[in-house]
Order: structure tokens, then sequence, then C-alpha cells
């Protein structure tokens, strides 16, 4: 079985800095055997923002027909969910966190409705990758935006020890990124590192 | 002068927790005698930032529509009041879609340098935000503040006030809460008295 790969490019600007670092990403992860990625920008994805209406909490589905449909179901059958966003205002762009929100018909799968979200012999092994770009250089620029990425791969069974991260700062105007001295290598290392983890948990599964 | 308060509600739920907790400021903040107005951003029209950058040269969003007029209104207010529920650790995508169009002003204020607000200017202005929370956890607006903080940056605004009122889901709502309503009124009479009294001294 190939490892799926679902990657979502979160910024409202296509081809910006962290789309690259997204691609970066993703392009080692193309180098391994048996790989399929699925790229979303969230730009095409039609996401409409979480209603707070709360009948998921009933119907274990959400009353919004849109993107989410089709993405709901890849979510749940990926292996490895990267998420990218630039930070805008200390936070997720709101594009991406219009997605996180709408993980809430998992969330009230998981807590509410104490249902499962992926099948038992599937947790622990999917892993998720957050990868963010911001124009400021303050250190602390991505605190904001990590809980909110937590929450969301947590409501998808992947748990805060399987989440990556790779938080890039300083990079502003287009294309800032491709002058970074190690982020396009770090980028590349993870994706290599998030494939082969993968294949060993899969395996390990696959054995048992 | 008669203050003017302006409540921003960013819930896509109407009369919810965020709202109500809201009202009771601006209720409070109405019998003080401020003039107060409440806009509910989902009644509004317009669109999350597109990260274009067009108004790092011009200043402008090149986006027409309800975003910069609701910001013109903030400009136009002695205190602003901006509401959200917590979602998934943060504002909800609403808030957050109209804050980040607050790029525009950022450009003004550090790019173009046409916009400075000076520490006159801001000690007059005041910034609330309201929030509430379904979980218990006692850092679940942490992550809301950041985004707050530029909004109110951006607008010369001094951030004075969180209003905030956590474990939603055990109280089964705001207004089962002991005393979070009536802080909240009580802080919107407050608020408003200080503004009054310190610009009658200065």
């Amino acid at each position: 079985m190939p490892v799926k790969v679902l990657a979502f490019a979160g910024s409202p600007r296509r081809f910006g800095n962290s789309e690259t670092l997204l691609d970066w990403t993703l392009a080692a992860m193309a180098q391994e055997p048996d790989v399929v990625i699925e790229k979303v920008p969230l730009t095409e994805a039609n996401i409409n923002p979480c209603r707070g209406c709360n009948a998921c909490e009933k119907l274990n589905k959400c009353v919004q027909r849109d993107g989410m449909d089709i993405l709901h179901d890849k979510i749940i059958q990926a292996d490895c969910i990267v998420l990218s966003s630039p930070i805008f205002c200390m936070g997720l762009c709101s594009q991406v966190k219009a997605l996180v929100d709408r993980a809430q018909v998992f969330r009230s799968r998981k807590y509410v409705l104490k249902l499962p979200v992926v099948p038992p012999e599937r947790k622990g092994k999917r892993l998720g990758v957050f990868l963010a770009t911001a124009g400021q250089d303050w250190p602390h620029v991505f605190d904001a935006a990590v809980p909110s990425v937590k929450c969301f791969y947590h409501v998808i069974d992947i748990k805060d020890a399987d989440i990556r991260y790779l938080m890039i700062n300083k990079v502003d105007e287009k294309g800032a990124i491709e002058h970074h001295p190690t982020a396009k290598s770090d980028a590349e290392k993870l994706g290599r590192d998030v494939i082969l983890e993968l294949k060993k948990r899969l395996g390990e599964g696959q054995a048992s | 002068m008669t203050i003017t308060v302006l409540g921003i509600s960013g819930s896509p739920r109407r009369h919810g927790n965020t709202e109500t907790l809201l009202d009771s400021f601006l209720e409070g903040a109405k019998d003080a005698g401020a003039s107060v107005e409440k806009v509910v951003l989902k009644d509004l029209n317009y669109t999350p930032c597109r990260g274009c950058n067009a108004c790092h040269k011009t200043g402008d969003c090149i986006v027409k529509d309800d975003a910069p007029v609701l910001y013109e209104k903030m400009f136009a207010s002695d205190i602003v009041a901006v509401a959200s529920p917590i979602y998934s650790m943060g504002i909800t995508a609403q808030l957050k879609g109209f804050i980040d169009r607050a790029q525009y002003l950022w450009a003004r204020k550090f790019i173009l340098r046409t916009l400075d607000f000076p520490e006159d200017y801001i000690r007059k202005h005041k910034g609330v935000f309201i929030s509430t929370a379904g979980q218990g956890l006692s850092h679940v607006f942490d992550s809301a503040f950041p985004a707050v903080t530029a909004l109110f940056h951006d607008i010369g605004f001094d951030y004075v006030l969180n209003i905030v009122a956590n474990n939603m889901d055990k109280y089964n709502g705001i207004k089962n809460h002991p005393t979070a309503l009536k802080e909240a009124y009580e802080k919107g009479q407050q608020i408003v008295r200080e503004l009054e009294n310190s610009t009658k001294n200065a």
C-alpha cells in the first residue's frame, strides 16, 4: 500500500513562501518509492467557515455542502496531513483557520458522539506536518498559531507527539524563502524523514 | 462630548454566549452615558485578505467591500470592543478574516509611513476583547490575544481590557455563569467613565 499524503497549501497567495516550503517538502516525499501525494490549494478548495451551529453534534456531519464534503473523507484516508500557512496578524491566515474550525465535525464525532475518527488499527500510524512562514523576525511569531494546529490534528486522531513542525520567520516578500540559508534543506529532510517514519509504522502494522 | 462605543461581534452564531457577553458590556457602556452601536460580522459582506500586498504600495485595499467601511467606523469610535468565541484555541475564522484585512493600515504605518498615532491619540482610544470558550482550560484564550493586539495596534487603540469567560460547556451557557454578565456590564460602565474623566482632565 502506498503512503498517502494530503497537503494543504493554505495561503491566499499562490506560490508564495509558505507554499514554496510546502513544495520543497512534498518534492522530497515524492522522491521516496510508493508515495501518493495530493496537494490542495485552499484558494481552490471552497471551504466556508464553521457556522457554530453545533448540528454536527447530533448529525455526525456538517450541514454545509461545500469543498469539505470531499476533503472530509480525504483527511480520514490520508496517512500524512500537511498543513501550510503564512502567519497573518500573529496567527494562521483566516483561510487555514476556516479549515481548522471546520474540523469541528471530527471533534463532535470523537467527544460528543464517542465514535471513532479513524479505525483503531490506524491510530498512531498517521503523522501531521505543520509548515509556516512569517514576515516578522520575532521568534514567538508562531506561538499563537500552534495551539489551533494542535487542535486540528488532535480531533483527526493525530496526537501532539506525531506532529512535525517547520516554521521559518523573517521571510516576507514573495520569493524571500529562496534566500533562506536552511529552509530548503530542512524541508527536504523533513519530507524524507516523515515518509520513512510512516513506512516504518505502517510496516509494523502489516507484520503483526 | 459623548463617548462612542462600537461593539463588533465575530461569532457566526447570533445571540450566543459571546454576543450576550458583548451585549452586557455595551449595556453598561450605554448606562454610563455612551453612544453605543453593535456590528455583527456575519451580516457584513467581506472576504478574507488575499495576501496580494498591493496595499504595501498604495496604502489601500484593492478589495472594495464592507471591511474598510467597518475600519472607518472603528476610527470614528472612542472605544471598540471586539468579540469572538474561541474555536480551536483561537478567534473565529470570520473575525480573523476581518483582522487580516487591516493589512492596509499596517502598510500605511510601517511601509509607507503615512499613518502615525501619537501617544495622546492612543491614550484616548480604548480597545476591549470579549470572549467565551466552552473549554475550562485557563489558557484557552491565550492564542486569541496576539491577533487582537495586532488589530488594536493597527488602528491606534490602547488595548486595555479582556472580558473573558471559559467553561461555557460546564455552565451550559453564559446566562448560568455566576458573575460574567454582571462583570461585563460593570466594566462597560467603568471604561466609559474612566475615559470621560481622563479626557476631562487632559
